[in-house]
């Protein structure tokens, strides 16, 4: 039998998806002496490793002037190359020199259109899933014949280039095509040696060993419902196991010793949305995707604020100020005692406060309004009751799917989807002060 | 430069696209309310093995709303899996096993087994030898099929439980609560759906609504969403509504109703084909929507559409018509109901005369030529010349091979019986309320409605 999709242990489980590719890592730097530079580095590390488009040409070059001369045999043609494709012009004249060498080799000369025994006419063209040279060819007035190739397009990969103002650096961490809840990052003085990335069906536990990112572990996640769409997730370090999982009305908590395993259960136990000082926890809808509003042990003596995606922590001196971006599209500020509308925040659904050494001390992380794709991320000082913009957005490559502030609290996960190739990809979000 | 580049009017598409975006603050997906749909067609049947007959991308994007197929094809050409989580083949690709995703149940409450998604499967190919296995199904097939996973992607494999008077059901993302045949349906979210419950609740589409009454309807705040005539698309922009298109998933094209009937009949053929003003009828009826078509695939599919010829070339068609010493006179019929097929017969019409061809547009009775549109109805090239070759119904073209030139070999046999004459390849346009949000579609023209989401609407 040919096999032709999933294996049968993904059947067994149910995956939901079809010949899933190898996950893209980036590699972590190797030294961590200046957090800031080197979430910089790591992240240029990490857009260096994707594939580049300019790269490859020879094959295709070879394939299609062989085609050519097979029709043409050893001798002279004139040659024409039109870029129909998303081909930078670069590319496009160098593919023209290139043909050319190869048409050299196999004994086909370019000249010009009086003395050529053929006329050459190539396309640069491509469909949705491939580049497509196409070489018309033209021999007499009636003789007329079409060669063609076509080779894989690489995901796009367009360079992202960092500005050396902004204040927000983010890092690649990982990336796939499923979709992406939360991941966790073990570090070992700053190094990511261990990564935990939460799917809507498995739990992939990553290790970084001999230069490469290489998977140790993948839990399956059972349940005994269907997800809810724009499904979310988060994955809780704990003291006395390793995390606990908390999913749409299902709860799952690992075991303490590897190999690792986890145990789920149905449970509408409360979401955390902070952690220490600020902890606080939430109960979140299980067929939905936004939290009631219903808050343990609550802010001060507020238990209930509008239903809501996210929300984000800012202590003051003598209470913690609660910020929840709630389904009404609105700001709500919650200091244990009032709870006030934010005006024109401009924010979006998704907001998470980080700690640092910067301004007043903690910021807020949102995504913008609207759902203009890309999505962008600011950072926001609140030194009273109206945000202040702190930093340039950093631009994403697609609409963000998740933001959680990271188990440090210093730094935040963001996950996007690309909206080039559709796949997910999480970045560690780090604000980095004075420059 | 083909379709892959934005024309000026496109970025304008785009352009208001993000404006009435930018109008709301939530940007995470909301739950609940009502979206209102206006369509033209006005199906007697929402069997998906009929039902996308008529107009095969919205009957499909109807399907797509309560039924699932086993699997589906992604925006970048891959199977999917949907009801089927895993399949195989046999080598020789004439037996294949498709192992079906648990825990699925139609919106009766009846568990999916193998045996209804047999016996579904069944009652659309009838040449087809379907088995039920267990937790799977297996398809014979009298010969190598490799496309088959993507032949079953098609809308009319869709998995429907039909029993003897009892309403059709299936799995999908919303199920009917009431149905008027070819004039209303409203559906309901199915809080049980194995891919996550649709955002809205509900989903009231009103059917047999020509395009003028559909953007009355969306001024009165009656539609959220309704249809656009391709050709209207720029002014519906310029007047400030929001506007998306799709990649050219229409082939309009004249159709012979018969095989050539000798050398002077296909001469005949080359010298319309010749004689049409593809450019000037874009730009003009059109309205500089649709590209000239050579090829039946689009270039977005083949890749190498340009290399068959759109130009007209009236010369060298009174050439090869002075070769021909008699035409007949043929009559090109056309859809009563479609306004801009009326608009473009005639011009075809007039075309053809200036070559000494004699076509006379007409509604009624037999026609030697019809105008048509034909729908991509898959991404897969082959299984896009396949159905439309079933269709037309022309020979069923025959792949040697995997490669880009037995595709084109294949696609180039096609014409070469002059049975049809492709003339553009158009997108299809929609018209939204600044509410609805979380819109995607396909470049085939699937519309993801169960992605899609209410949100406030300012002024």
């Amino acid at each position: 039998m040919t096999l032709t999709s999933t294996d049968e242990t993904l059947r067994a489980t149910e995956k939901a998806v079809y010949n899933l590719r190898i996950p893209e890592m980036c590699k972590p730097p190797r030294t961590v002496r200046m957090p800031c530079r080197c979430l910089l580095l790591f992240s240029l590390l990490c857009y260096s490793l994707k594939p580049l488009w300019a790269v490859g040409w020879d094959a295709p070059e070879q394939q299609l002037a062989r085609k050519i001369s097979v029709i043409t045999g050893p001798g002279t043609i004139s040659i024409g190359v039109v870029n129909r494709s998303s081909i930078s012009r670069k590319d496009s004249e160098e593919i023209t020199r290139g043909l050319q060498v190869q048409l050299g080799a196999v004994g086909v000369h370019s000249v010009n259109a009086e003395q050529a025994a053929a006329n050459v006419q190539v396309s640069l063209s491509e469909n949705f899933q491939s580049y497509i040279w196409v070489a018309e060819i033209h021999q007499g007035p009636s003789e007329s014949s079409v060669v063609m190739i076509s080779f894989p397009r690489p995901a796009g990969a367009t360079l992202s280039s960092e500005s050396p103002a902004l204040t927000i650096s983010k890092a690649l961490l990982w990336s796939q095509d499923e979709r992406i809840l939360d991941v966790v990052s073990l570090d070992v003085n700053g190094n990511p040696l261990h990564l935990i990335v939460l799917t809507p069906d498995q739990l992939g536990i990553y290790r970084f060993q001999d230069g490469r990112w290489q998977q140790d572990q993948s839990l399956p996640i059972s349940r005994a419902h269907s997800w809810p769409r724009d499904l979310r997730g988060r994955l809780i370090l704990s003291k006395d196991h390793l995390f606990d999982i908390h999913l749409p009305g299902t709860f799952c908590q690992s075991t303490a010793v590897t190999p690792l395993s986890i145990a789920c259960h149905d449970s509408d136990d409360p979401w955390p949305l902070g952690n220490e000082p600020v902890a606080l926890r939430a109960f979140f809808a299980p067929r939905r995707n936004f939290f009631t509003g219903a808050l343990v042990p609550g802010v001060g003596k507020q238990t209930i604020a509008p239903s809501f995606y996210s929300a984000a922590a800012l202590p003051r001196e003598k209470y913690v100020l609660w910020l929840f971006a709630t389904t009404g599209g609105q700001i709500h500020a919650l200091d244990g005692i009032t709870d006030q509308t934010v005006a024109k925040s401009g924010w979006g659904s998704d907001i998470a406060s980080v700690r640092t050494n910067c301004g007043s001390g903690w910021q807020v992380l949102a995504t913008r309004s609207g759902d203009v794709s890309p999505d962008a991320i600011r950072a926001f000082e609140f030194p009273d009751r109206e945000p202040v913009p702190a930093s340039q957005p950093v631009e994403l490559d697609g609409n963000v799917t998740a933001l959680w502030t990271e188990p440090s609290g210093s730094t935040a996960i963001a996950v996007t989807r690309n909206s080039e190739n559709g796949r997910y990809e999480a970045y560690r979000l780090a604000i980095a002060c004075g420059r | 430069m083909g379709d892959m580049k934005h024309t000026a009017w496109q970025s304008l598409v785009v352009a208001s696209l993000l404006i009435a975006a930018s109008s709301s603050a939530d940007t995470r997906p909301q739950y609940g309310g009502t979206l209102r749909i206006s369509t033209r067609i006005a199906p007697a049947t929402l069997d998906p093995a009929t039902s996308t007959r008529s107009d095969p991308v919205t009957g499909q994007n109807l399907t797509h709303l309560i039924f699932d197929t086993l699997v589906t094809v992604d925006n970048g050409g891959k199977i999917q899996p949907a009801l089927s989580t895993s399949w195989q083949a046999e080598a020789g690709d004439q037996r294949w096993q498709f192992w079906l995703r648990r825990d699925v149940k139609f919106h009766d409450g009846s568990p999916l087994t193998s045996d209804a998604v047999a016996a579904s499967l069944r009652a659309v190919n009838r040449t087809w030898n379907v088995s039920p296995n267990r937790d799977s199904v297996i398809i014979e097939l009298d010969a190598p099929t490799q496309d088959l996973p993507g032949r079953l992607a098609l809308p009319e494999n869709a998995i429907a439980r039909r029993s003897p008077g009892v309403k059709i059901v299936g799995t999908g993302p919303f199920q009917i609560s009431d149905w008027q045949p070819g004039k209303t349906l409203i559906l309901s979210a199915n809080e049980a759906y194995w891919n996550g419950r649709p955002f809205i609740d509900s989903i009231e589409i009103e059917m047999g609504k020509d395009f003028r009454e559909q953007m009355i309807a969306l001024e009165l705040g009656k539609a959220d969403l309704i249809e656009v005539a391709p050709e209207q698309a720029r002014r519906t922009v310029i007047d400030g509504r929001r506007i998306v298109l799709s990649a050219p998933v229409q082939l309009m094209a004249l159709v012979f109703a018969g095989d050539r009937q000798s050398p002077a009949d296909g001469k005949l053929r080359q010298v319309l084909s010749l004689s049409i003003e593809r450019t000037a009828i874009r730009n003009v009826l059109l309205q500089g929507n649709g590209d000239p078509a050579g090829g039946v695939m689009p270039n977005w599919i083949s890749g190498y559409e340009f290399v068959f010829p759109s130009v007209s070339n009236v010369r060298r068609a009174q050439e090869i018509r002075s070769e021909v010493p008699r035409a007949p006179a043929w009559r090109l019929g056309y859809d009563l109901n479609d306004p801009l097929a009326k608009l473009i017969a005639e011009r075809i019409a007039l075309n053809a005369r200036d070559a000494g061809i004699t076509l006379q547009p007409s509604v009624s009775g037999a026609t030697d030529v019809r105008l048509v549109r034909i729908s991509v109805a898959s991404a897969d090239p082959r299984v896009m010349l396949t159905n439309v070759a079933a269709t037309l119904g022309l020979p069923q073209p025959k792949f040697s091979g995997n490669s880009v030139e037995e595709l084109y070999q294949a696609e180039s046999k096609m014409l070469e019986t002059q049975r049809l004459i492709p003339l553009f390849h158009l997108p299809l346009a929609y018209a939204l309320r600044p509410s609805v949000r979380g819109w995607s579609q396909d470049r085939d023209g699937t519309l993801h409605l169960q992605d899609v989401w209410v949100g406030t609407e300012k002024p």
